[in-house]
């Protein structure tokens, strides 16, 4: 178990060169490059809710085809509390993370169901939450949206709302969120959580609160997925309920962590950066309207050849080719 | 007033005819298979458009193009539905987790199939004669409304009669009350299985039909009808027949009483209002047994 525990903190040598170059090879290599660079933000938000939710599967065993919801919220949230009160971007980025965990705990419910009955509920729940944004018209601008959302300020004389300053604030986020999931997952809660995942019942019989465990996970993956959904408005500056909570919010999140193996750290991020540029570059080229026929071909694909991501089927191909 | 909220009960009572036919469906695979088809909706929703192909292309504006469509929705439902059997019988670890994922893709596969084959315009049926105002007493209905609750509840009694008394209806129970001990009775659970899909498939045939009959269609509705259907299993509780279609029944007059009394736009809120009551005061459902809770 003690390797288990010393693999979250581990400082190996890929990951400080994964963060060098994403703090300095990336902007100097791509920084002028505004298509490349804005592809390269949004597939960090991808890969952010993509870690979110595969903290929830990985951790809390507990598949949620509802983070449009969080990241939905999130985003209201933070653009609300900015438009409306005046509140500073850098502060409103953390309380769009309060705001969906917020939401998270309406959903608490839902954790009396098991399995696949939890799924759907909260699939069900991120309807609600795409209507009451709609409806609620007085404070959320209804279905015309929010606009006019601040982007991020200026901050020892870098200019934060260029595509630059998103970019390194969304590569920030990430590797911090990362570190914090890395850290649970080492802790003794982890541990408890990794048995539940075997046996919940067994679990239970040795004294782990299963349920308050489970309930703290899904605060930790809303608040990930919140921050990121007002990282994202404060980027793009504008909201419309359609767009916050839209479906695609699960589905690129989903296959990039099932594409990069959803009990990794660092899959999920690599999955996003992936598909994401895949789903962009190539399959949106070739078709327009519904390019994401094609995610749900590599999920469905992922599923039936390689469960837990493609760094293990690589493996498999590369040991018997070699 | 009054008559209004009559009327509401009234349209909701024949909606609840064909979101009984999907709920079944999605309770008779989790029964044998333990798996929740989460493109169960797009199954329906394909059946759906199959019957807007067939009216648009036979070009029979007054007539009965949506009727018509119904064997041939039967034919590509059920092969789309054994085909998301082949797939979801293949995995072998994680089934639970891994085929909530698995047909969530598959969901996601047919909503782009639908969007690329048929567009994102909203569609609903041309055929006059099937839109025809119905009158029974003080209710009124289109024509298709009517028709298509005595082909679900018709539907519905077939059902009742092949789980009770056929040998695969009974096969089909025995799978999903205990899976090794039917097969040491001789029933090969694969086929079973496959068994319930395409009685799935039949189901989301007819119910897709009727709502292109009745209603609007658009290629995002699949994911709705998925959460209806669960809705409605949460409210029945696990099995009965009748049990779905009070389920069923309520859901539709939910949505209905919440479209005439307060705005359309709040439709789905109703079902899931009624879905967090039952889930904290009757977390076994209305007229189940204790099975589901954690």
């Amino acid at each position: 178990m003690s390797g288990a525990i010393n693999a979250g903190i581990k400082i190996n040598k890929t990951l400080v060169a994964l963060i060098v170059a994403g703090y300095a090879v990336v902007p100097f290599a791509l920084g002028a490059n505004n298509y490349i660079m804005s592809m390269i933000v949004a597939a960090l938000v991808i890969g952010g809710v993509a870690l979110s939710w595969a903290l929830l599967g990985n951790l809390g065993g507990m598949v949620s085809f509802g983070h449009s919801a969080f990241f939905g919220v999130g985003a209201y949230v933070s653009a609300l509390v900015t438009v409306k009160l005046g509140v500073p971007v850098l502060l409103a980025l953390p309380l769009g993370g309060v705001g969906a965990v917020l939401a998270s705990i309406v959903m608490m419910p839902v954790l009396r169901l098991r399995g696949p009955y939890f799924a759907l509920a909260i699939l069900a729940y991120a309807h609600i939450f795409r209507i009451l944004a709609t409806e609620w018209s007085s404070v959320t601008g209804g279905s015309g949206g929010v606009s006019g959302i601040p982007g991020f300020p200026t901050v020892f004389g870098f200019d934060f709302g260029t595509k630059m300053g998103a970019y390194l604030i969304a590569l920030t986020l990430v590797l911090v969120f990362a570190f914090a999931y890395a850290r649970i997952r080492a802790s003794y809660y982890g541990i408890a959580l990794r048995a539940m995942h075997d046996s919940e019942d067994a679990t239970r019989v040795v004294g782990v609160n299963s349920t308050v465990l489970k309930a703290a996970m899904l605060m930790v993956s809303a608040f990930m997925a919140g921050v990121f959904g007002a990282l994202n408005a404060h980027y793009i500056n504008f909201l419309e309920p359609d767009y916050a909570f839209n479906a695609l919010w699960v589905t690129l999140p989903v296959v990039a962590a099932i594409f990069g193996g959803y009990r990794t750290i660092s899959g999920p991020v690599i999955g996003a950066l992936v598909v994401y540029m895949a789903d962009q570059l190539v399959f949106k080229a070739l078709m327009p309207t519904g390019h994401q026929l094609v995610l749900g071909v590599l999920l469905v694909m992922m599923i039936v050849f390689s469960p837990s991501g493609l760094m293990p089927l690589l493996k498999k191909w590369t040991a018997r080719h070699a | 007033m009054t008559e209004l909220i009559l009327q509401a009960l009234y349209s909701g009572l024949l909606q609840g005819g064909s979101y009984a036919l999907i709920a079944l469906g999605l309770a008779l695979v989790f029964g044998t298979m333990k798996v929740i088809n989460l493109a169960h909706g797009e199954l329906v929703l394909l059946a759906a458009y199959v019957a807007y192909a067939v009216e648009s292309g036979l070009g029979l504006g007054s007539g009965f193009g949506p009727i018509f469509a119904i064997p041939i929705a039967l034919v590509v439902v059920c092969i789309a539905a054994v085909s998301v059997y082949f797939v979801v019988s293949r995995i072998k670890i994680d089934r639970e987790i891994n085929s909530l994922i698995l047909t969530y893709g598959i969901g996601v596969i047919l909503t782009n199939l639908i969007l690329l084959v048929w567009h994102a315009d909203v569609r609903s049926t041309n055929s006059t004669w099937l839109q025809e105002a119905f009158v029974v007493g003080p209710f009124y209905s289109m024509r298709s409304e009517l028709i298509f609750f005595g082909v679900s509840v018709a539907l519905m009694g077939a059902l009742w009669w092949w789980l009770a008394r056929s040998w695969y209806g009974r096969a089909v129970r025995a799978v999903s009350s205990n899976r090794d001990a039917a097969e040491l009775m001789g029933i090969d659970p694969g086929r079973t299985e496959l068994v319930s899909f395409i009685v799935a498939g039949v189901l989301a045939a007819f119910a897709g039909v009727a709502l292109f009959s009745y209603g609007v269609i658009q290629p995002a509705y699949g994911g709705a009808l998925t959460v209806k259907a669960f809705i409605i299993t949460v409210l029945a509780g696990v099995g009965s027949i009748p049990g779905v279609l009070l389920g069923a029944v309520l859901l539709g007059v939910a949505e209905a009483l919440t479209v005439t009394l307060a705005s359309s736009a709040l439709q789905e809120l109703a079902g899931m209002t009624l879905f967090l009551l039952v889930l904290f005061v009757m977390p076994n459902g209305l007229f189940g047994a204790a099975r589901r809770r954690g």
